[in-house]
């Protein structure tokens, strides 16, 4: 129980000193209005975020973003329960039932149960992560820089393969971050490249750049084109606000389920929140007896409970690679890796060795984090659908001046608001033609990283490409990754062809 | 027969002209073999290849119900009617509103050097309100006013010290 032992004497020591305690209500509360907030996600937040966060020191910035990442989850439910316009895609299922349970006036249940769900997946998921996160740290270990890389390779294939519904979108979203990736000086031979002779390319395109254009310019290009008829109706919080007895009855065996689900799904490469909340909302239709069954589609409350917790589980699983591997699984979660790298803080297995404090401090953190967001999101909830009344352009027209500064105090220089423009546009191709925005972000931040596993696997090996074969971990890697990404159009050619044989 | 180009078809081109670019620039890195014969010429020859390919792929690709990543046969392709329904989901797009949002951002970036923060900051909100069609202009105007000014301020005391037309002001 040496986890356990740490957790205590190190975590809840560092996350329990008054500057932490401020730094994660800072987080919780942030992130709590940012996804109440439709349309700003916690990516563009924490991308938002790391600027400001460059003077503080590390453990406190990562506890806040940790908080803002978890927060986002918590008020996503908010939003779409009242107002049907998920805010993150992971809250897209509990719009389903919870905004019919809004529209017959049980808007308080489907928000107490989201609110309570989030709270019991988040602390059986930060469990989960206390004690699994120094066990697959002490594996990865052994891993050399070949089975990284390896395992850098599978987190590509499962990002743009299985998220979103083509796979050769996915790999033009990711190839194109790899290029993106690429720009700037090369780290090893110091030469640089697709600088186009540019000056400011030289240090390459900032992360901060690529999120705001993406998720803000992107998205509000694409809202001013295509949305500007779709009027949001806010249903109002009226009827008893606290579920009854038959309410919990019903909702406790969904949020342990929807953690059993989320938790794993958040842990592995292909990480996302959609997949565990899609199938634990199906899960719950399908365990559900005749009479409840009838009741999915009408305002159920298991489908609210479920997913909630499988979309917090997930989002807490997602931690475990980062923290364990240094390897992001999402487009936050590779935001949050480049705040390590602002700190010269290299996540994987060496850090529960070099930075205990800060390591078991973020982990103590989620456990409190998780009671202020239940208290943030119960009694005060009342609050934040104030802040569903901003009108849209005023809402947008504030993000923009945000996302503008954010690039622009990067270096003061008009080019990385022509950067972020470009990159916006390209966010509103992206929107407007369903390419994943994920592998992107995700190739941009874990292609460099990718290139120098790889050319120091060839330096070791003096540059025999068959070691990624004949090292046993990194071959069974290597076989999953071919496994992701040739079974799922074999078992769809299958069906296909079973569909025609009827 | 002849089809029509769709939208995904120009993108295609793009990511192809894209990949050719890059291409024509890996000539411009220094090839210096690096450790075991991998120079930094490697890694953007694989992306470059895989831009190609995939842009290539995204221009053949005739889509199909049961299977949107498939190069199918002419009999299959639904290609017309999923964009057709697509577009009906999404709605007209509105050109003009993205001008609008597009010249704000365009405009502050020319005038952030020039007037400084506040005022191209209000400008931009109030032209990104303008894109999204807001009903209240003047109102969105003072508030694009206020926002831009207070978030001067709070960055000024935060020590960020952002361009200004009157100096520590403005």
């Amino acid at each position: 129980m040496d986890s356990l032992n740490a957790l205590f004497s190190l975590g809840f020591a560092t996350a329990l000193t008054p500057a932490n305690l401020l730094w994660a209500l800072l987080g919780c509360t942030l992130g709590t209005a940012i996804g109440v907030l439709p349309g700003v996600g916690p990516a563009v937040t924490v991308a938002l975020l790391l600027p400001v966060t460059q003077s503080v020191d590390p453990t406190g910035a990562l506890i806040m973003l940790a908080g803002v990442y978890y927060g986002a989850m918590f008020g996503g439910s908010t939003t779409s329960i009242l107002l049907n316009t998920p805010g993150e895609a992971g809250s897209i299922v509990s719009a389903l039932e919870g905004n019919k349970m809004a529209k017959m006036g049980r808007a308080g249940p489907a928000l107490s149960t989201a609110a309570i769900g989030s709270f019991v997946a988040g602390s059986i998921a930060t469990v989960l992560l206390t004690l699994l996160a120094p066990v697959i740290a002490g594996f990865a270990l052994q891993l050399g820089p070949v089975e990284t890389f390896a395992l850098m390779m599978l987190t590509f294939a499962a990002v743009s393969a299985v998220l979103g519904n083509s796979p050769l979108k996915g790999f033009i979203a990711l190839l194109l971050g790899l290029s993106m990736g690429l720009i700037g000086i090369e780290g090893q031979s110091g030469q640089s490249r697709f600088t186009f002779g540019l000056l400011p390319l030289i240090d390459g395109i900032d992360i901060v750049v690529v999120a705001m254009g993406l998720f803000a310019v992107g998205e509000t290009l694409y809202t001013a084109t295509y949305e500007n008829k779709i009027a949001g109706r806010i249903e109002s919080l009226k009827g008893s606000f606290w579920m009854s007895k038959d309410d919990w009855k019903r909702s406790w065996k969904p949020w342990l389920r929807g953690t059993a689900i989320g938790f794993p799904f958040g842990t592995l490469p292909a990480g996302g929140t959609e997949m565990p909340t899609f199938l634990s909302y199906s899960a719950e239709r399908k365990l559900a007896d005749e009479k409840t069954r009838k009741q999915f589609g009408k305002g159920a409350i298991e489908g609210v409970a479920g997913p909630e917790a499988a979309n917090n589980a997930a989002v807490t699983g997602t931690l475990v690679p980062l923290l364990t591997l240094g390897i992001p699984t999402s487009a936050t979660a590779a935001i949050m890796l480049s705040a390590f790298q602002q700190y010269n803080i290299v996540p994987g297995p060496l850090l529960f060795d070099t930075n205990p404090e800060l390591v078991w401090g973020l982990i103590a953190s989620l456990y409190i984090g998780n009671v202020m967001l239940l208290v943030l999101n119960l009694p005060l909830v009342g609050l934040w659908v104030q802040f569903l009344k901003v009108p849209r352009p005023l809402l947008y027209g504030g993000i923009i001046v945000l996302a503008t500064m954010g690039a622009y105090a990067l270096r003061q220089s008009w080019f990385d608001l022509m950067l972020l423009y470009i990159i916006g546009v390209l966010g509103f191709l992206m929107r407007r033609f369903d390419f994943p925005v994920v592998p992107l972000v995700v190739g941009l931040i874990v292609g460099p990283m990718a290139e120098k596993h790889f050319r120091r696997a060839m330096s070791i090996n003096e540059g025999d490409l068959t070691v990624f074969l004949t090292h046993p971990i990194s071959l069974v890697i290597l076989l999953v990754t071919a496994a992701i990404l040739v079974v799922p159009p074999l078992m769809k050619r299958r069906q296909a062809l079973l569909d025609s044989a009827r | 027969m002849i089809k029509r180009v769709t939208g995904e078809q120009l993108l295609a081109i793009g990511i192809i002209l894209i990949g050719l670019v890059m291409a024509w620039q890996i000539g411009d890195i220094p090839e210096e073999a690096g450790y075991a014969g991998i120079g930094p010429r490697f890694f953007p020859s694989l992306v470059v290849a895989g831009l190609i390919v995939a842009g290539g792929a995204l221009l053949m690709q005739r889509r199909h119900r049961n299977g949107p990543d498939t190069i199918l046969s002419a009999g299959e392709d639904d290609t017309e009617q999923l964009e057709a329904e697509e577009a009906a989901v999404r709605g007209e797009a509105n050109w003009n509103m993205f001008i609008i949002a597009s010249g704000s951002l365009l405009a502050h970036m020319a005038l952030i050097g020039l007037v400084g923060f506040t005022l191209a900051g209000t400008f931009l909100c109030f032209g990104i309100c303008r894109a999204l069609e807001t009903r209240r202009p003047a109102l969105d105007l003072v508030l694009s006013f206020l926002l831009a000014l207070g978030l001067f301020h709070l960055f000024k005391t935060l020590g960020l010290n952002l361009p200004a037309l009157i100096t520590g002001v403005l």
